[in-house]
Formats: structure tokens, sequence, C-alpha cells
């Protein structure tokens, strides 16, 4: 379980963010005393650390840029300011992304854990069950039989997979496949996930992605 | 400075000489001064008198020549007194400190506004990020909460895309232009406004079509994503009732510049409204009978462009289409940097 870091000194969001990203199975840790940061962030061994750049007693950027002195851990920089300047001023002092506020939280998860992923390459998983994905040619292989992913499917297929056992709400497919620049409708969309179920159906997985009213699919 | 108007403002002056030497004449006639010696007193007379006006005129011509070109070829015709040089003789110099003088004050005044407004700038914008926050704990507990419907989070939308006019038009009216130039991929920047959309574009099912997208321009693009989000909003109001709507993204490439086209197949613009919609305040008829606007989204959309170096650009069909673009131009020297 990846343990997130929280630097954010507003009450509300700081409990918020930390109820979103528990129930998205992460751990997280808070900052409260805002006089030593630095070294409440260090001593913590986060896996990732998201940052606002408007709190108390430090700025933002120099807290990011004391911790790069120190540690590679990954840092998001999350703040309410929208200029460009404070993006690129971050980025330059080693942030490994920068989200404004409000954001979509489906956003903020997508951007967590493909930063995440981008640390940790073993992270990314490419088998399910005796099935091979391959990324480069999108298809899927069990050694025997090859069969091709459209984009979309992979899309899909990916993020399910990701969350295997969890349930993946069409809101989150929906978002990752926009953030991927394939603007389909929810029409589109339940095409596409029945084309995947049948797609696995062929390797002899029945069932492998359930429906649940309401809420999303899940990835057996 | 004309010297018959000079000449014509000296009348009295030029008449009391005359009358003066009409009676100094007659008395230098009454005492038998000879005809020959009344010819030289008066020559003298008459050389001192033109060499007095003459010398007047010379003095003041400069002056006022200078002053005159100054205010007709300066842009900005406040800056006359510090363009024009101190005059060598009394009144010039009187009139020319009053000039230096409310000036100043004018300066003086300009500058008080010129803060308050920048006071007032500073105190909205940190207002905004204030205003963020709440609107970023409620959008969080909406998503933490699966029981609340997505109306909330409609309007809660509403409430950003609000506070986000608000800023960007103090930020197109402010002298202080806070961007960054920087090469920004049109893809990403409409996938990211899209993806801030989308809920309204689902719900109202618009068909997004995007081609030859993967193309990377010079600006700035928080300014580029507020842009794409306020004419894809416009497009969503002036839907045509009749057919499905659709939104079509997508860029031209020639080596001067790069075009981003932005078309919808919605009700159009009313040909009589062109040449206005980038207007302050402008509605046009559209805004009146459909929906209330404001008229204020193309005017800033313009006057972000405009701060950007960007050319932005209207063509419409009425009950066919209407097809905002943008234009980026291209400079292999800051593609160099």
């Amino acid at each position: 379980m990846n343990k997130i870091y929280i630097v954010e000194d507003d009450r509300s969001i700081r409990k918020e963010l930390a109820e979103l990203l528990n129930n998205s199975g992460y751990e997280t840790e808070c900052l409260v005393d805002f006089s030593d940061a630095e070294n409440s962030i260090i001593n913590s061994k986060p896996d990732l650390i998201l940052l606002d750049i408007n709190i108390p007693f430090v700025n933002g950027e120099m807290l990011l840029r004391n911790i790069r002195q120190k540690t590679d851990t990954p840092v998001i920089m999350v703040t309410s300011r929208t200029s460009e300047t404070d993006e690129v001023l971050s980025m330059s002092y080693g942030a490994d992304d920068y989200i404004t506020k409000p954001y979509n939280p489906t956003i903020l998860l997508l951007r967590i854990s493909a930063v995440l992923k981008r640390v940790s390459k073993d992270n990314i998983k490419t088998k399910y069950r005796n099935l091979q994905i391959n990324l480069a040619k999108g298809s899927l292989s069990d050694g025997r039989d090859e069969i091709i992913l459209t984009k979309n499917e992979m899309i899909i297929f990916q993020l399910l997979l990701d969350r295997q056992g969890q349930i993946v709400s069409r809101n989150d497919l929906m978002t990752t496949l926009w953030d991927n620049e394939e603007y389909i409708n929810d029409n589109a969309l339940t095409v596409n996930i029945s084309r995947l179920r049948n797609k696995l159906a062929d390797f002899g997985y029945e069932n492998a992605i359930e429906t649940r009213k309401k809420q999303g699919y899940i990835l057996i | 400075m004309k010297f018959g108007r000079f000449l014509s403002d000296k009348i009295i002056s030029i008449i009391i000489t005359i009358v003066t030497w009409l009676i100094i004449w007659d008395f230098l006639a009454v005492f038998h001064i000879k005809a020959g010696q009344i010819f030289i007193i008066g020559f003298i007379y008459f050389i001192a008198e033109t060499s007095k006006i003459l010398i007047e005129y010379f003095r003041r011509k400069k002056f006022y020549t200078d002053l005159m070109t100054n205010t007709e070829n300066l842009e900005k015709k406040y800056l006359l007194s510090a363009m024009t040089e101190s005059p060598d003789f009394y009144e010039g110099q009187i009139f020319y400190d009053i000039l230096c003088e409310t000036n100043k004050s004018m300066c003086d005044n300009v500058a008080e506004y010129r803060k308050s407004s920048e006071e007032f700038q500073e105190y909205i914008e940190l207002w905004v990020h204030e205003i963020k926050l709440p609107v970023a704990s409620l959008l969080l507990m909406c998503h933490n909460n699966p029981d609340i419907d997505g109306k909330y989070n409609e309007q809660l939308r509403r409430i950003d895309d609000y506070i986000e006019n608000v800023m960007y038009y103090v930020r197109s009216e402010n002298v202080r232009k806070d961007y960054l130039i920087k090469e920004v991929s049109l893809k990403r920047a409409f996938a990211n406004t899209a993806i801030k959309n989308r809920e309204e574009l689902q719900a109202r099912n618009v068909i997004l079509r995007t081609e030859n997208l993967d193309i990377k321009v010079m600006t700035d693009s928080k300014w580029l994503e507020y842009i794409i989000g306020q004419i894809i909003a416009n497009s969503m109001k002036y839907f045509s009732a009749d057919r499905e709507p659709e939104i079509f993204i997508y860029a031209t490439d020639s080596n001067e510049k790069t075009i981003l086209h932005i078309r919808d197949n919605g009700i159009g613009i009313p040909l009589s409204d062109m040449p206005y919609i980038f207007e302050k305040s402008y509605t046009g008829s559209n805004g009146r009978t459909r929906s209330k606007s404001t008229g204020m989204g193309l005017y800033i959309i313009k006057n972000l462009c405009d701060s950007l170096g960007h050319e932005v650009k209207a063509v419409s069909v009425p009950d066919d289409f209407t097809e905002i673009s943008i234009s980026f131009g291209k400079n292999d020297f800051m593609k160099m940097q």
C-alpha cells in the first residue's frame, strides 16, 4: 500500500483529500504542524507527496526545492494558483506533476497513479491471469492465440486491471478515456465494454468483467 | 505660428506706434525741422519698432511651433511638456511652468487610480484563490459521498466557471500581463478543457470530433485552456434544436502560423451581429433571445488573444455553423530557446 503525504493547510480539504485517498486504497499522513514541514515530511518516508504552494511559514516552492535536495520522493504540486509561471517554477524545482484547485478528484487520482507507476516501473501490470498484455502491439495473448484490442478497449482494460477486484465507476472510465483524448459518449463506452468482454470470453474468461448496477464495473 | 496672425494680434501696439509717430512728426514740423531730417528720424523709429516686433516674433515662434508640431505628432499627448524645451521669454516660461505643473498633477492622479486598480486586482486574485478552497472542498465531499447526486457537482462547476470568468476578465484588463509563453500541445490543451466540460458535453449529447491537433504552439497553456473553454461554452449555448450537436476541433498548419479552428453546427451568428461580436457587453440577437448573455465572453477572449499576440476570428453562416479560429504565430527564435 502506497503512502501519500498531504501538505495542505485548509483543514476541510485536508480531511476530504485524506478520505478520498483512503477510499482509493492509499495510506495517508497529513502535515499538521507547519513549523518544521521539511523534516516532518522526510521523516515520514512517504511514497508520494501532495504539496500545496500556499502554506504557512514556508513557500511551497521553496519547500519543494529543499525536499528535492534530500530525497527523490515524487511530489505533485496542488494549488489554487492558476498561473503558468507557478507551474513552470514548480516543475523546474523538480515537481512530478502540477494540479490546480478545484481539481476533478478522478483526475487527481489518475495523476497520482500515473506518477507512482512512472517511479516504480515494476508496478505496471502486464499480466491478467494467464494473459500477457503487449502494450506496444496493443494485444492480449495466452501464448497460443493473440487478440488485438482497440485503443479504447486497451485503456478500459488497463484501468480495470489496475484496480482489479475493485469497482471502477463509469465516470472514472470516461474521465480516463477523455484524458487519453478519446472523446467517446455513454453508448460508445457500453459498446466498448461489451466488445472487451467478448474478447476476454474468446480466451475462455466468460464474465471476467462484472457489471455492478449504478456503481460501475469490476474485473474479477 | 503664422506671422500674419501674430501681426494682427499686435494691431493695437502698431496703431499706437503709428499715432505716436504722427504726433512726433507734427511736433517736428512745428519746430521747422527739415523734411530730410524728419525722414531719417522716422526711418530710425521705423527700424526700431519693426525689429522689436520681429525679435518678439522669432523668440515666440520657436517655442510655439515646437509645441504645436509636438502636439500633432505625439500619440500620447500628455508627454508634451517632456518633449518641449523651456522657452527663453517670460510669459512662455510662465505658461511652460503651468503646463508642467498640471501635467504632474495629472500623472499623480492617474498613478493614484492605477494603484487603486492594481490593488483591486490583487484583491480579486487573492479572493479567487480563497473562494477556490471551499469549492475544492465541496467537490471532494461530493466525490467522497456516493449518495450525493451529480447535480451538486454541476452547480459547483458553474460556480467555478463564474470564478474563472472574473479572474480572466481581471487578467485581460490588466496592465501587468502575467502570462508565460511556452510550447503547448494543442491536443493536451483541448483534452484538459474537454475533461473539464465533460459532464455538460455528455448531458447534451455533443459529438466531439478532433483532427490534426498533434501540434505544438507558443502560448500560455492556462489562458489557452480558458479561451477554448469559453468558445465551447458559447457553442453549447447556441446549438440548433433540429440536428445532433457537434463540435469539430481541428488545426491547420503553415510555415508562418498554426490556426486552431473550433467549429460548431449551431444556430450561427446573424450577419448584422458579426462586426460587433468581440465588443464589450455586446449581446447580439442570439444573446437576447436565446439565453441570458453578458456579452463578455468573446470580449475577454479577444483581449486575452491580443495580449498573447494571437489573432482571433469568427466565421458563421446563420442556421449552419459558427467557427472561431485562433492563429498562433511561429517564431523560430522562441522555439530555439
